[in-house]
């Protein structure tokens, strides 16, 4: 988003041509040396918010996320909770994958301006990302009903709601988006439905239908993989995980099934790359921290192991793989009492799921 | 998306894995002779056979099999065994080529067809003198020709089955069959041995140390063996369940009371010689058992006897499907009407 500037008093000696110059650079595609300028102006004028916004959205452009996140904080220190720059720092965050944050800033954004659009399906997608289904339900369940043909909404809500188990609900989505003709975003959500209900063939059936009406649809591709690898097609399922990541690097499950598949076959630091990748979407994510500990306990780091592993039992008790990993770390580290502990309740874990079979 | 949890293995590697270039037994046979010689008659050295070299495919010259419609032969053709499978309508013929297991219980046959390797249905059980239901396969009933001879092993299956019957048959997580020698070979445990024979040779003993087996806590141990008899971790986290897991002993030995993961009297080779012929006799056990129970010790001793302690503490149990029992090794008081600890 550039902003022009009219009626700038040219003092002598005066830096506005710089910008203007800038401006134009931008206008015109050329954000290298739009950056440039930018920077130059900035020099003389550093508290010209519009300015840095602008220098903050070539970055962008230019894919320079992280520069552009910093001059974009640096601009709401000179006029906080602008709405424009604030969503552009938002946006900086979703498009490099840094998608926490980007909820993060989406979520007070939304706060402040609750009947923005963009803003609402941006934080509906992130915490979709994120899989925080419920909360992206809570969020558009009620404008859903005041724009029932926006098929957007329809969409993340109707995503939301079949990966939540709310199965009947989502249908009535599914269905709405349907009445326009059979599209991928349907197939998607018909398979994602019988995904739930255990029925991969069925699922991969609708997934490979949306991969022909959309091979670029988000998600198509990494849902087909888990429907392959949960019906025991390893290597098809990892080719789709790769197509995935190519549309999309910062796919969360794509990076971290890759990652599982990669560590079966001791390819350690291309899954430790994933791994890396994935935790970047979803920070301090157990499934994916406990196969960082995976990946230790693999390569001998016992302590990095144990320290990550040690967490994840603490936030999540019933972590069954986890703490068989920890008692098998703790009896290598010769801590008896520590391993018997662990594998007690192992044993414990178990026998409560073979009860609730 | 269902979380993507532990998947299968639990990633353990307690040693690196023997990877190719490998030397072969002949190499270390060179200089730990009498190792070696007693080591080629055990029944791990010959966990996997060519067809052309497996002793009960050529005493058993024509094996049959019924299964419903289907009528299953195994024949002895010159230096190798063909499997054929026929409904009465339509043949389905394959050559063998490997044959896992020794035989002491029993024995399975890997055959190709259309490219994929196969596991076959129909194993060699010594106890029945011939051919029954592959374990595993029990349960299910074929519904084509294809089915009734076997069941296509996916990589991953292919690689863990030849990872732990062969030497140098996986490297870097993939199967290499070009790069296999038959059996558990020295170097399974011992590690590759390329650089230490070349150490020798030239005399640089620094260079020709080998990790010392002998010097491995129980622990360490159980991990090594475990890489095939299965691990305390992979059976809690993959099953089996019940008495399935009754063959994969550092798992059910882990599960004993007595299990410390520092204390070399519990560890495998504490009970068992890897180079020689598995102890038959329960009696021979004994000491191993008062090296850690004896009032000497002033540990816990058994009210009830004084010798034969593993026919006691060590039942055997029938595993399903295999015509054959295995010694538990979750070492316990059983109670009487006590079922199968799991």
């Amino acid at each position: 988003m550039v902003v022009g500037f009219c009626g700038m008093a040219a003092a002598q000696e005066s830096p506005e041509p710089i910008l203007q110059r800038a401006i134009e650079l931008h206008r015109a595609g050329d954000v290298e040396k739009a950056i440039q300028q930018y920077r130059a102006y900035l020099k003389v004028r550093p508290d010209n918010v519009d300015a840095r916004s602008n220098l903050g959205a070539a970055l962008a452009g230019a894919g320079h996320y992280d520069e552009a996140v910093a001059e974009y904080r640096e601009a709401l220190k000179g006029r906080p909770r602008d709405p424009r720059i604030w969503l552009n720092l938002a946006l900086a965050f979703y498009k490099s994958g840094r998608i926490a944050e980007a909820a993060g800033e989406l979520s007070a954004l939304h706060t402040a301006q609750p009947a923005d659009p963009q803003v609402t399906l941006l934080l509906a997608d992130c915490w979709l990302q994120q899989g925080q289904d419920r909360k992206v339900i809570e969020l558009l369940t009620p404008i859903e009903k005041e724009k029932p043909d926006d098929l957007a909404i329809a969409y993340l809500l109707g995503t939301a709601l079949v990966r939540d188990k709310q199965i009947a609900r989502g249908q009535v989505m599914i269905d709405r988006i349907l009445r326009n003709g059979d599209s991928a975003e349907a197939r998607l959500m018909m398979g994602t439905a019988k995904m739930s209900a255990m029925d991969f063939t069925g699922a991969i059936a609708d997934f490979q239908k949306a991969v022909e009406l959309n091979p670029n649809l988000p998600d198509v591709h990494a849902f087909l993989g888990v429907a392959q690898k949960e019906s025991g097609d390893m290597e098809a399922s990892r080719a789709e995980f790769q197509k995935e990541i190519q549309q999309n690097p910062n796919d969360f499950e794509s990076n971290l099934n890759l990652a599982v598949l990669l560590k079966q076959d001791q390819e350690y630091e291309g899954a430790r790359k994933l791994l890396d990748r994935a935790l970047r979407v979803r920070p301090g994510d157990l499934a994916a921290l406990y196969q960082v500990a995976a990946i230790d306990l693999a390569t001998g780091k016992l302590n990095e192991a144990r320290l990550r592993l040690e967490r994840i039992v603490k936030e999540s008790p019933g972590f069954l793989e986890a703490h068989v990993s920890l008692a098998t770390i703790y009896y290598r580290l010769k801590r008896k009492e520590d391993g018997d502990r662990e594998k007690a309740l192992v044993q414990k874990l178990t026998a409560e799921r073979e009860k609730s079979k | 998306m269902r979380r993507v949890l532990g998947w299968a293995v639990v990633c353990v590697a307690p040693l690196a894995a023997a990877t190719p270039p490998l030397v072969g037994d002949a190499v270390c046979a060179q200089c730990h002779r009498a190792e070696a010689t007693r080591y080629s008659t055990t029944p791990m050295a010959r966990a996997l056979t060519s067809v052309a070299q497996c002793g009960i495919l050529k005493d058993h010259m024509d094996l049959r099999f019924r299964e419903g419609v289907y009528q299953s032969a195994i024949r002895r053709e010159g230096e190798g065994s063909v499997l054929s499978v026929t409904d009465g309508r339509q043949t389905l013929v394959a050559p063998l080529l490997w044959a896992f297991g020794n035989g002491k219980a029993g024995q399975t046959y890997v055959f190709e067809y259309a490219g994929a390797l196969y596991e076959s249905r129909a194993s060699f059980f010594k106890s029945v003198g011939g051919l029954d239901v592959t374990m595993g396969a029990a349960g299910s009933t074929p519904n084509s020709i294809l089915a009734a001879a076997g069941r296509q092993m996916d990589p991953a299956a292919a690689r863990d089955c030849f990872g732990c019957h062969a030497t140098g048959a996986v490297s870097a997580g993939r199967l290499h069959l070009e790069n296999l020698a038959p059996g558990v070979g020295c170097e399974a445990c011992h590690g590759a041995g390329e650089r230490h024979a070349a150490a020798v040779r030239s005399g640089d003993v620094a260079n020709a140390r080998l990790a010392s087996l002998g010097k491995m806590t129980a622990e360490e141990m159980n991990e090594l063996c475990g890489r095939c008899h299965r691990t305390w971790a992979e059976i809690s986290l993959n099953g089996p369940r019940g008495v399935n897991n009754v063959r994969f002993q550092p798992y059910r030995l882990t599960n004993s009371k007595c299990y410390d993961p520092g204390d070399a009297r519990i560890r495998c080779t504490a009970c068992h010689d890897p180079h020689g012929p598995l102890e038959a006799k329960a009696g021979a056990y004994d000491r191993r058992c008062t090296a850690c129970h004896s009032a000497a010790a002033r540990t816990k001793t058994c009210r009830v006897a004084k010798a034969g302690c593993v026919g006691c503490h060590m039942p055997k149990a029938e595993l399903p499907g295999s015509h054959a029992v295995f010694t538990d090794h979750q070492i316990r008081v059983v109670r009487a009407g006590e079922g199968y600890p799991n």
